[in-house]
């Protein structure tokens, strides 16, 4: 057993390895839609999709939080730098301040909103938890939409226009993006991987496993919670500041209830289980997002008038991939794995996911 | 669970997979064929303007196929695609219908999958105003790309924004109550007046029109509320409104489905409505209110949609003989709706720019855009449509009337013909101003250039007498 969990660890490294090779020549082997449009995207959205995972996967905390978190590393961004010249935005507070200085507070004004956010549900579990974590994003989501000095539901555009000396021109050079986008979601990831093996993510997996006994050990449960929170929505807070250079532009849309749920999905496809299924189930809705819409599948359901077709299927798939593999594409591997060499979910890690508080 | 099961179970999302992969290599053959313009058509197919989807691509193609022999693949329903269009020697060909849902990330990335994996190089669209300005932004950093906005009423897109490659060929939201704020001080008497507004870009644009105009001749406007878009429960707006014996009248821009929502916790709060205390933009009587709205408000004046449904000209029954010519029933036979009109308009001008750059595309196509259009319900200069410095419409616009038809049924007349009507209102809105919003503009007494100048209109005809 030990000596098979040895060659699949072998086999994944050899898997991640190629395909970050793959992707690090990105633009010479994929077509300018693909490596802008769809892999930009996966390695921005995966960012925050880990972030949800690693609260899941080693905090025991479902959180419905990380759009928002997203979202306010975004709306601080898009207020601090766009300028209200002719020709330039109309929207939001139109400072326009130094981009750099920008970026800290965007960072660092999310690190601590996740900070305050985390402490007031850090003593909920399971469903409350859940809950909460769902007002934040309804929270957050009207607090743009109906303070329309910050924003509106117009949202901010042509934040793009305006980067850092070092980072360059997001606008023209679209690659540059991407490669900014690679190597942050690859920091990311060894950051949290790191990060689950200090004391600090060593304790943090105890307290997801027995709160109780963690607590009478003298761990404060609430504090490594609120930490683990404060982490993820820097985590977030990275993907915001991705996301509106990619896009160019902000809106509440999206952080609203519809993004919070794609998110959640996407974490879910990738596996809640695991870091790594944070850009695998990324790439997974993104290119089914983008790829099934102009399907002969959805206009044939189109013509038996089966209406929203489109979401339909993406439904489909979705039911298909939690019924067959609870832990998403991830786990399927796991069980694929299993299946060919005749053991049972061999090296499944011990982080399977569970809410907060729940002992199974 | 027997081993063959499970693997069966397995072969599931891995079939899944494949067929994604399949899609992807089909589209990217699709991509790889002959040189031709691509064309996109931008509209909503989900959200509170999702039963715009058929009308606006159905006006679209309507236009290719009278002015470049496309020939629709199903007459009843537009988006079934549409074959053999083609502009001199250029073929032309509709690469993609964009599904927006009236919010702008959806706006934006229906945009990049038209523009840039469907490869458009002209989009018609988008439907609605937060969607055209962040389709604006998006065009200002891809030049070589042209936008002929379908049927968005902001007024950013060629106004504060307004990039050299985006182009409209109607009125904005404000446009189109041009006229209305002076019918309502005239004819119903009215000198203070409160306001309700969707709080987004259209509703803001639409919203600035009809306080320019009533504030332009004298009127005052004591409150201003600002409900967001769908939201679904009423009472506490209306309860920030004056109630009726303090204002003499209240102007209505809530749209899609909160026009009736938003009608029916007024009655709840104040009683029943009375036609001459109410204004409304155009959600009084176009997109799906007729049968709802519009029955509770017979004889309250409405704004307009850059289009005179009913008007007895020439002009305007050859454009309605061409849509239902070649969609015959498109939106209910409402072929005086700006959903079909407007994106009408939009595909006829590009069919017309293509046609003078000789199929060239970018900047070539930009400078030989048309700048007049002899639109279908246009009267001033010999029936042109004409475009500003900004490429934006200078456009008749047409005040309403919600009427009783003889036959029973509830409809709008066309009571007035407003000349010319710019994007500026005189002066108000220019680059320099802000974008139109809670406060914005403010109230202020101003010439208007159609000031007295409204013409009454009767049975569809336009008199030589003034709106007094």
């Amino acid at each position: 057993m030990t000596g098979l969990a040895a060659t699949k660890r072998w086999v994944e490294r050899g898997v991640g390895l190629a395909a970050l090779v793959l992707v690090a020549l990105g633009p010479a082997v994929f077509n300018d839609y693909w490596a802008d449009a769809i892999l930009t995207q996966t390695f921005i959205v995966g960012i925050a999709a880990a972030s949800l995972i690693f609260l899941s996967a080693y905090g025991g905390m479902i959180s419905l939080a990380q759009t928002a978190m997203m979202g306010a590393a975004g709306f601080i961004l898009g207020n601090m730098v766009t300028q209200s010249a002719p020709g330039g935005e109309t929207k939001g507070l139109t400072l326009g301040w130094d981009p750099t200085l920008a970026i800290v507070l965007a960072l660092l004004g999310t690190t601590l909103l996740g900070l305050v956010f985390g402490a007031i549900a850090s003593r909920s579990t399971g469903i409350y938890f859940l809950m909460i974590t769902l007002t934040y994003s309804v929270i957050g989501f009207y607090f743009v939409g109906q303070v329309t000095n910050v924003s509106g539901f117009s949202g901010i555009s042509g934040i793009n226009s305006y980067t850092p000396g070092f980072v360059g021109d997001m606008v023209n050079d679209r690659y540059r993006l991407y490669y900014i986008a690679l190597g942050v979601a690859i920091v990311v990831y060894v950051l949290i991987r790191y990060v689950v093996r200090t004391p600090f993510g060593l304790a943090l997996q105890g307290v997801r496993d027995e709160p109780v006994r963690m607590s009478s050990l003298g761990y404060a449960v609430p504090l490594h919670r609120t930490l683990a929170f404060g982490f993820a929505a820097f985590l977030a807070s990275l993907s915001g500041v991705l996301l509106v250079w990619w896009q160019g532009q902000i809106a509440p849309g999206d952080i609203g209830l519809q993004a919070t749920i794609d998110l959640l999905i996407v974490a879910v496809i990738g596996g809640l289980g695991r870091v790594e299924g944070a850009w695998l189930g990324a790439l997974a809705f993104i290119v089914i997002n983008n790829y099934i819409r102009d399907s002969w599948l959805t206009e044939l359901l189109d013509d038996v008038r089966i209406g929203g077709s489109f979401n339909t299927i993406i439904g489909l798939v979705f039911l298909a991939i939690v019924i067959v593999s609870p832990d998403g594409l991830i786990g399927l591997w796991d069980r694929l794995w299993g299946l060919a060499t005749g053991s049972r979910d061999p090296d499944r890690p011990a982080m399977a996911p569970s809410p907060a508080g729940q002992q199974s | 669970m027997s081993r063959l099961n499970r693997r069966w179970k397995l072969a599931l999302p891995a079939l899944g997979v494949l067929a994604i992969a399949v899609f992807a290599a089909a589209s990217t053959s699709l991509a790889a064929s002959a040189r031709e313009v691509r064309v996109a058509i931008m509209t909503d197919c989900k959200g509170a303007f999702g039963f715009g989807y058929e009308p606006d691509i159905g006006g679209a193609q309507a236009a290719f196929a009278q002015f470049a022999g496309g020939k629709p693949k199903n007459p009843k329903k537009p988006s079934a695609g549409m074959t053999g269009i083609k502009v001199g020697n250029t073929s032309v060909r509709i690469v993609g219908y964009g599904c927006g849902d009236d919010t702008v990330p959806t706006a934006i990335k229906e945009t990049r999958r038209l523009m840039e994996q469907l490869r458009a190089d002209v989009m018609i669209g988008p439907l609605s105003g937060d969607e055209a300005v962040s389709v604006a932004n998006y065009a200002k950093t891809h030049p070589t790309k042209t936008f002929v906005i379908g049927t968005a009423g902001s007024q950013d897109p060629t106004l504060q924004i307004a990039p050299k490659n985006v182009f409209r060929y109607h009125g904005d939201g404000a446009q189109w109550n041009a006229g209305t704020g002076e019918i309502a001080y005239k004819r119903l008497g009215w000198r203070n007046a409160a306001i309700i507004m969707d709080d987004y870009s259209f509703g803001w644009t639409s919203a600035a029109g009809l306080i320019a105009d009533f504030c332009a001749i004298g009127g005052k406007i004591t409150k201003r509320v600002f409900p967001p878009l769908n939201t679904t429960d009423y009472a506490s707006y209306i309860q920030q409104l004056p109630p009726p014996d303090q204002v003499d009248g209240y102007f209505w821009v809530v749209g899609g489905t909160g026009t009736a929502a938003s009608l029916k916790a007024f009655e709840q709060a104040f009683g029943a409505l009375k036609p001459s205390q109410h204004i409304g933009n155009l959600f009084f009587a176009f997109l799906g209110a007729d049968k709802v709205v519009a029955p509770k408000v017979v004889g309250s004046y409405v704004g307009g949609f850059g289009t005179g449904p009913g008007l007895k000209t020439k002009q305007a029954k050859a454009y309605e003989a061409v849509v239902a010519k070649h969609y015959p029933g498109l939106n209910g036979g409402n072929y005086a709706d700006g959903f079909v009109y407007n994106y009408y308009n939009a595909a006829w001008a590009f069919v017309r720019g293509l046609q003078a750059s000789g199929g060239q595309l970018g900047a070539r196509l930009q400078a030989s855009m048309p700048r007049t259009n002899k639109s279908g319900y246009e009267v001033s200069d010999g029936g042109l449509v004409r475009l500003d410095a900004n490429r934006q419409a200078v456009q008749d616009q047409y005040p309403l009337q919600v009427v009783k038809n003889a036959d029973g049924s509830i409809g709008t007349a066309v009571v007035g013909y407003v000349p010319n009507v710019n994007q500026s209102f005189g002066g108000l809105f220019k680059k320099t101003s802000p974008a139109p919003g809670r406060t914005q503009p403010p109230c202020v007494k101003k010439k208007l250039p159609w000031q007295g100048k409204i013409k009454v209109v009767k049975n569809g005809v336009i008199t030589n007498q003034t709106i007094r």
